[in-house]
């Protein structure tokens, strides 16, 4: 364990994951995870610090857990999963005694009510509406097209739903036809409608502290739910400053003092940004591991340093590299779905084991042969890393993945 | 750790991008926790694959490992005690273990090395022991050095495989052969002293060994002579070939000999076959001189046989001239040892086996028979003929070669000791008619209309007969298993007797509960075995017919490995008057540690070519199945209760330990 240094914070760690404790493990801040009971064999034979709660329902035994980690002398909770998001908002406005927090976390976690929020604070969204059933679905559909001045038999533009409090692609479904509908079930509802834009998809991951932006990555997805590599490429970083407007709009919005959070934006061809959604926690895709790769330093402990109280102006000055320039290539990785029926044996195509960008990959061999059919945008199987000086290169080469079979 | 040393030698060696990339990733493994180092190992495994096929790759990797030690790639695996590891063990990872578990040895054996050499340290190796590791590992592995690649293993792992084999020369590059000779000459003498049938693999040593020793590679030290008797007995065992003139040149000089030369290469053939068991080509190329040029009255001395081999091949002359004729060749030239032998053992005058053998020189094999046959370019007929007259001259020198059968070459061991014109009759119904016909309890079991047993695909590196009759037995055997299932306990009780003949012993007596796995009336087997089997407690009552046994084999830590079939051949007093079990096993080397001082011996201890051997305490600790017919014993001499105690604590020390029921 590195030398913890008593002046500093003492944070608890929501949600159980090894890269984020390992990188915690190594940073100078007391911690402790609290996780399920599942992990607590595991957390006590590697000497974890580590207190067993169930995030199920958020109940009156929240207070208890804060009151636990009052107790102990923690300043502060930090959120690593979506489920664990209302629980830091919960648990930081007893420990900082703000309970604004609270609600702050609601409004993260609801994706309906986190539309509304953004457009009161003057941000671009496209039309949304929520969905009670698949009726709803299908007359939302219908009055985007009319609107679109579509005619009967012109394809439709799409719709996206998308469930109000899960992460990333799971619950998400694109819907073209009425009877696409039915690849729904009805315990999905209610859902959040969104119309779609054809614009470039890109995610940003901004560090605040005392309402100011430290570092801002931009991560460039070349096929949404698939891919993304960081920094993005000359092209997308042009928009840096009208991206750096947005999050300091988003922090007014919803009135961010400090933590991470993990927006999405559309930027279309007129030069305009749509904002999809934002996430106060870390993204999926391992995009930490990849600003890592990129820049050298540790997204996870960059987090601890924006949630504790007792981070130094000095600190804040000297942990971050410069934004772009200071990265030493691209490093990027693609989210591998199995694109046959049935398959039996994980191999990694030549052309990408051999390619120089390739790293490495955590991808399983399969145990079963048969593929479960994606009724949404679904988990990958597992996802490839790769590194690189041009980004072009990475983003071809990404895209290139799409084609081949890592499964057969 | 040599961590200067690898950041020297990182700034002065031109990266390539791979190289960066895996340092990066090396850098990744080290910066992580221990609990979170297990997301990075894998990724740098399957890395270190890639770059070990690369030219240059084992050099990289070599430069590297210490680094990669102390990143803790080996962090959570038995690698991580280097001081643990046995060299012995590492054959069998390379031949069965997974891709990743064969790079972690590759990369294990490369940190060693840096050790060994000074690059590096290790706590709790010191560079002589990760030498001393090494020289050992390349004594046990001098097939991958000398022979040719390895097939199965080129099959299994593609160009990895190949890589191993270079790892190896990389290893040996850097020892050097002087270590290296020495060991291997005595495991070459070690195994030859079992007398195997197949020597193909130890001749191809021995030809490596000739042609360092012509070189005047590397430093034989005390082993020069081992090396030379090797070298000479395959190469030049006589005058008359002593410079190894080439077969065509000796027959002309044989041609230039009186009768006295003859006389003496006669003699000097023979004198080398019987030292080394091993047969030069030049042996077979004069036998066959002498017969053809009408030197019959010499081919006793050119085996090498006593009175009793002179008798029998006197008795049946003809059919000797014939098999010699017929089956031995300089391809073959391994038989004459095996003829030698089959004359030794008296095996003619039983009656059937003369007509036996007619019927096998004139035998018509199947076109499956002949196509089974290893590619050599002589007659399958003769190919065939020349295994059965070894099997039948060495019933203990037949092995199982790389396959999961160790049932059926017990079988076929114990048919060619105890009952040859049985095994005479399978062979002639498998090569004609490709079935074979048995009985389990009334019921007609034909192989042609069974499924494949425990061995998927055909034998492998083993001799004729077995390519030939193994895939037979195996099925056979599954079968009369399927037969028993549903009959509760091992069902050896029911198929020993069945498949092997009518003096398997009615009576099974079994140490392990089969349900639990757990040991049962344990005490009571041991009494009885000694009651059974060790002369001093049983009216000194020799072993009269071959017994199949079964063993809980365990490794040189003592750990249970698998259950194994052996046969009892004899139990008698060594030379220390210890009461010694010798056995036939049907492994290709029956040398082996089994753990807590346990050590199968098999030459120095009375044993007979072929036999393996253990004190009778420490068999019986191994011991977990045995046939007996109930006797009546006269004086029944008390077992000493601290003998059965000391096996029994044995027992439970090594292969019993998660054996031992609640209530013992």
């Amino acid at each position: 364990m590195t030398e913890k240094n008593p002046d500093k914070g003492y944070v608890a760690i929501l949600g159980w994951s090894l890269n984020a404790i390992d990188s915690i493990d190594r940073f100078d801040r007391r911690y402790v995870i609290v996780a399920p009971p599942w992990a607590e064999e595991y957390a006590k034979e590697h000497d974890i610090p580590y207190i067993s709660w169930n995030f199920e329902r958020i109940d009156d035994r929240s207070f208890e857990i804060a009151q636990i980690l009052k107790d102990k002398g923690v300043d502060v909770a930090i959120p690593l999963f979506e489920e664990t998001v209302e629980w830091a908002g919960a648990i930081n406005s007893v420990l900082l005694g703000k309970p604004r927090l609270m609600g702050q976390a609601m409004l993260f976690r609801d994706k309906s009510l986190m539309k509304r929020r953004a457009q009161l604070g003057g941000i671009q969204v496209g039309i949304f509406a929520e969905a009670q059933d698949k009726g709803d679905v299908i007359h939302f559909l219908k009055r985007v097209n009319q609107t679109l001045l579509k005619l009967d038999g012109d394809p439709n533009d799409p719709i996206h739903l998308k469930a109000f409090d899960k992460a990333g692609c799971l619950g998400h479904w694109v819907i073209r036809e009425p009877d696409d509908v039915e690849r729904i079930s009805n315990d999905e509802f209610p859902l959040l409608m969104e119309s779609h834009l054809d614009g470039w998809e890109f995610a940003v991951e901004a560090w605040i502290k005392n309402r100011k932006i430290h570092f801002l990555n931009i991560s460039e997805y070349v096929t949404l739910g698939y891919s993304v590599f960081v920094p993005a490429s000359p092209e997308l970083e042009k928009y840096r400053p009208q991206v750096t407007a947005e999050i300091e709009k988003l922090i007014e919005a919803f009135d961010i003092d400090f933590g991470f959070i993990h927006p999405e934006y559309f930027v279309t061809s007129d030069g305009k940004m749509h904002f999809g959604e934002v996430a106060f926690r870390p993204p999926g895709f391992n995009a930490f591991e990849l600003i890592e790769r990129a820049y050298g330093f540790n997204a996870y402990q960059a987090t601890v340093l924006m949630f504790d109280p007792k981070t130094t102006a000095e600190e804040l000055a000297n942990f971050f590299p410069r934004e772009v320039v200071d990265a030493i290539g691209h490093a990027g990785c693609f989210g591998v779905y199995p694109r046959r029926r049935v398959v039996s044996e994980l191999i990694i195509p030549e052309e990408t084991a051999n390619d120089d960008y390739f790293e490495f990959h955590e991808l399983q061999s399969p145990a079963e042969n048969k593929v479960p059919k994606r009724s949404a945008f679904g988990t990958h199987w597992g996802l490839v890393y790769f590194f690189g000086d041009d980004p072009h290169r990475m983003r071809d080469l990404l895209k290139a993945q799409e084609d081949l079979d890592y499964y057969v | 750790m040599s961590d200067e040393h690898g950041q020297t030698s990182k700034a002065d060696e031109p990266q390539s991008p791979r190289e960066k990339k895996f340092i990066a990733l090396l850098e990744r493994l080290a910066k992580a926790r221990p609990f979170a180092k297990l997301r990075f190992q894998a990724p740098l495994l399957e890395q270190s694959r890639r770059l070990i096929v690369e030219p240059g790759g084992i050099e990289i990797l070599y430069r590297l490992a210490p680094r990669l030690d102390e990143a803790g790639l080996f962090y959570g695996t038995d690698w991580d005690d280097p001081a643990a590891l046995i060299p012995g063990l590492v054959n069998a990872t390379l031949e069965q273990g997974s891709k990743d578990l064969v790079i972690l040895e590759c990369l294990s054996q490369l940190r060693l090395l840096a050790v060994a050499n000074g690059l590096a340290t290790h706590q709790g190796v010191s560079p002589e022991q990760a030498r001393h590791f090494l020289t050992q590992l390349l004594a046990l592995n001098l097939n991958r050095i000398l022979g040719p690649p390895n097939e199965t293993q080129r099959v299994r792992l593609g160009p990895l495989g190949e890589a191993v084999g270079k790892l190896f020369h990389f290893l040996m590059g850097h020892i050097g052969y002087g270590d290296i000779l020495g060991h291997l000459i005595e495991e070459i003498w070690r195994i030859l002293s079992q007398r195997p049938i197949q020597v193909a693999h130890i001749k191809a040593m021995v030809s490596q060994i000739a042609v360092s020793l012509q070189r005047g590679r590397g430093d034989f030290g005390e082993a020069r002579l081992g090396a030379d008797r090797l070298t000479s007995a395959l190469f030049g065992p006589t005058q008359g070939c002593l410079d190894d003139p080439g077969l065509d040149e000796y027959r002309n000089r044989l041609a230039a000999m009186d009768f006295a030369g003859l006389q003496q290469e006669s003699y000097g053939m023979a004198r080398a076959m019987h030292d080394v068991g091993l047969v030069s080509d030049y042996h077979a190329v004069l036998l066959r001189w002498l017969l053809d040029n009408n030197y019959e009255q010499l081919v006793p001395n050119v085996l090498g046989v006593s009175n009793t081999g002179r008798d029998a091949l006197q008795s049946y002359q003809d059919l000797v001239h014939r098999l010699i004729s017929e089956a031995i060749c300089p391809e073959t030239a391994q038989a004459i040892y095996g003829l030698t032998m089959l004359l030794e053992r008296g095996v003619l005058y039983a009656a059937p086996i003369a007509p036996g053998l007619w019927r096998q020189i004139n035998l018509q094999l199947s076109s499956y028979a002949r196509a089974i046959m290893p590619p050599s370019g002589l007659e399958p007929r003769k190919q065939l003929l020349a295994g059965v007259i070894s099997l039948l001259g060495q019933p203990l020198g037949v092995g199982q070669g790389n396959n999961p059968t160790c049932q059926s070459a017990r079988a076929i061991s114990m048919w060619a000791y105890n009952d040859p014109d049985y095994l005479l009759h399978l062979i002639a119904q498998a090569s004609r008619y490709d079935s074979i016909l048995m009985h389990f309890e009334g019921r007609a079991l034909d192989s042609a209309a069974l499924p494949p047993g425990l061995a998927q695909s055909l034998p492998l590196d083993t001799d004729p007969v077995s390519m030939l009759l193994v895939p037979h037995l195996d099925r056979i055997y599954i079968e009369m298993g399927r037969l028993c299932a549903g009959r509760g306990g091992d069902p050896h009780r029911w198929i020993n007797p069945e498949l092997h003949g009518w003096w398997v012993g009615r009576q099974f007596i079994i140490a392990v509960d089969v349900a639990s796995g757990n040991l049962k009336e344990y005490d009571d087997f041991l009494q009885q075995f000694y009651r059974s089997y060790n002369p001093l407690f049983n009216d000194n009552q020799p072993v009269i017919h071959p017994q199949p046994a079964g063993i809980a084999v365990t490794d040189s830590g003592g750990n249970f490995v698998g259950w194994h079939a052996v046969t009892l051949i004899r139990v008698a007093l060594d030379q220390e008057s210890t009461m010694r079990v010798y056995f036939y096993n049907p492994n290709n080397d029956s040398g082996q540690n089994w753990g807590y001082g346990v050590l199968v011996s098999t030459q120095g201890y009375g044993e007979r070519f072929g036999e393996a051997s253990l004190p009778f305490d420490q068999f019986a600790s191994r011991l977990y199945i045995f046939h007996d017919d109930p006797v009546e014993i006269d004086t029944l001499s008390a077992i000493p209760a601290e003998t059965i105690q000391s096996v029994k604590e044995m027992a439970m020390t090594s292969w019993a330990q998660k054996r031992i029921p609640d209530t013992a």
